[in-house]
């Protein structure tokens, strides 16, 4: 049974025909013991079969840990969106629901390198000294999600310094009590300070400047 | 959550940005993608400015839609309001997915600005739409999203076997907290009139379900969540005014809408927040109309927004086809 319907694969195409510049879809799953690392390979396959521009690279781990020092996976499945290079875009558990747009505006971002971030954030951002880390937690059914996770990740494209997730957390319950999460979006970063809510660009910059205390 | 793997993709071609557009839509709910399906079936150069990523507005947060035509079995609202936007896009709706910033209606051709772009069209429709309206309570803003929540489907699948309280008597209210029980262990409705304002189909239903309580007359008048293991609402009897405390985990607030009209409080004519109409959903500037839950009227469905749409976009056609520089 595909994953993808008709109608979504039909739309899904289209916006991959715009694709310009190669991507590598790195997967991380474990054989056994992971809830949806088979259909998280399964959609990606659906996707990469749409255009000739999607490699997926899949890693069969061992432990969940097997990564956590190198790449800070320690949680699968886990994606990572490469252009021509790892700009420290990902995803945690099945980009599934609203989450599906999360994904393929990624894939578009390292493509095509459209950047939609404001000039003074990026300004802020080309001053960064130190790593942030941002987490964005979402669940599959949340409509507001997408639009915290595209805001993070066009960070992470825009600047070395910044790693960002997005996190499925049905899937990863640990993640939900760590963070204490009762509604969605949540966004943690460098796992201290918190933003509740779809905020705007402005109000995540000055939770990142919390964050590093400037 | 026991929902199966959906996906379905909100996505947008490029725009080109120097258009001149016959009609701008400001706001992607089921008036403004109504109203996107009808312009663009009318042949109109129709160009549809949503914030979010998805469109769908309320619709998008509302779990199962009951009372819309046309479905026998509950649809999600996530699934209609994709639906509307695919078949809109179809008959050649365009959306690009940018907050507007500014608008400027004061000449022949309207000015709507974004964070990135301007965009020109001979006439606008406003679909804003609303947001959930807030309590007012001291705490309420600093707990948003710890404890309270203004959105079932987002934050219901954190309470499983909880103690959840719903505040409201209308018909989100009580869906909703449908809704939510499959979660709570418990959920309580506080309402503060004697009667609810629901239909009575789902009055009867949130009566019948064992695990909801309900406390009419009363008013959450303070939230003490300071302490994230002992949460209590304090509650007033409105015609007793004896105060009480509820013990809960979690705090759904469902009490009508807020109308997104704060980019218009200037330019257009307002009553009480939402944008004044006549019956071509014209407000009181020339070639500027309105449609939907952001209009001031007294039903606000889905299908009355609908119905709202599609009369809009059958104005603006004529207000098109006469428009002249």
């Amino acid at each position: 049974m595909p994953l993808l319907n008709d109608q979504t694969r039909e739309e899904v195409k289209k916006v991959l025909d715009t694709l310009d510049k190669p991507i590598t879809l790195d997967l991380y799953t474990l054989q056994i013991e992971c809830g949806l690392c088979k259909d998280t390979h399964q959609l990606l396959s659906e996707i990469a079969e749409l255009t000739t521009k999607i490699t997926i690279n899949l890693h069969e781990l061992e432990s969940e840990n097997q990564h956590a020092d190198t790449l800070k996976i320690e949680k699968l499945p886990a994606i990572i969106i490469k252009g021509e290079k790892d700009y420290g875009i990902r995803f945690f558990g099945i980009p599934a629901g609203y989450e599906f747009t999360s994904l393929v505006a990624a894939m578009l971002l390292v493509s095509r390198g459209e950047l939609m971030l404001k000039p003074e954030t990026k300004a802020f951002l080309d001053t960064l000294q130190k790593p942030v880390h941002i987490e964005v937690i979402t669940t599959p059914t949340c409509p507001f999600c997408p639009g915290m996770v595209v805001i993070a990740h066009q960070m992470a494209y825009y600047s070395d310094k910044v790693l960002a997730d997005m996190i499925e957390i049905s899937e990863f319950p640990t993640v939900a009590n760590k963070y204490h999460v009762e509604g969605v979006p949540r966004t943690v970063i460098n796992e201290k300070i918190f933003l509740d809510g779809a905020a705007p660009e402005d109000m995540l910059v000055d939770k990142i400047k919390e964050a590093l205390n400037v | 959550m026991s929902d199966p793997l959906n996906f379905s993709l909100s996505f947008s071609v490029p725009v080109q940005k120097e258009e001149l557009y016959d009609a701008i839509i400001i706001g992607g709910g089921p008036a403004g993608l109504t109203a996107g399906l009808y312009l663009a079936r009318y042949k109109l150069k129709t160009l549809m400015i949503e914030k979010a990523i998805t469109s769908g507005g309320q619709l998008a947060t509302t779990e199962w839609v009951e009372n819309y035509p046309g479905f026998p079995q509950p649809v999600l609202g996530s699934k209609l309001a994709a639906d509307m936007e695919t078949q809109a896009k179809n008959f050649g709706l365009q959306i690009v997915r940018e907050g507007v910033t500014s608008v400027d209606f004061s000449k022949k051709v309207k000015e709507v600005r974004t964070d990135h772009d301007v965009y020109k069209a001979k006439a606008i429709l406003i679909t804003t739409g609303a947001s959930p309206r807030k309590l007012g309570l001291p705490g309420e803003d600093e707990y948003h999203g710890r404890g309270v929540s203004y959105c079932a489907t987002c934050d219901g699948p954190f309470y499983p076997d909880k103690l959840l309280a719903v505040v409201g008597g209308g018909n989100s209210a009580l869906q909703e907290s449908l809704f939510l029980a499959r979660y709570a262990r418990e959920l309580t409705i506080i309402h503060r009139r004697d009667k609810f304002t629901a239909e009575p189909l789902l009055i009867e239903k949130a009566k019948a379900n064992p695990k909801i309580k309900i406390q009419m007359n009363k008013q959450v008048t303070g939230l003490d969540f300071s302490n994230a293991e002992e949460r209590k609402l304090i509650l007033e009897d409105v015609n007793t005014s004896e105060k009480s405390e509820l013990r809960v985990d979690g705090l759904f607030i469902f009490i009508g809408e807020k109308p997104n009209t704060a980019l218009f409080k200037d330019i257009l004519d307002l009553k009480g927040e939402f944008l004044v109409t006549d019956a071509h959903h014209r407000t009181n500037v020339e070639g500027v109309y309105a449609a939907g839950d952001v209009e001031v009227k007294e039903v606000r469905q889905v299908a009355t927004a609908v119905g709202d749409g599609c009369e809009a976009a059958h104005w603006i056609n004529e207000y098109v086809e006469n428009w002249t520089e």
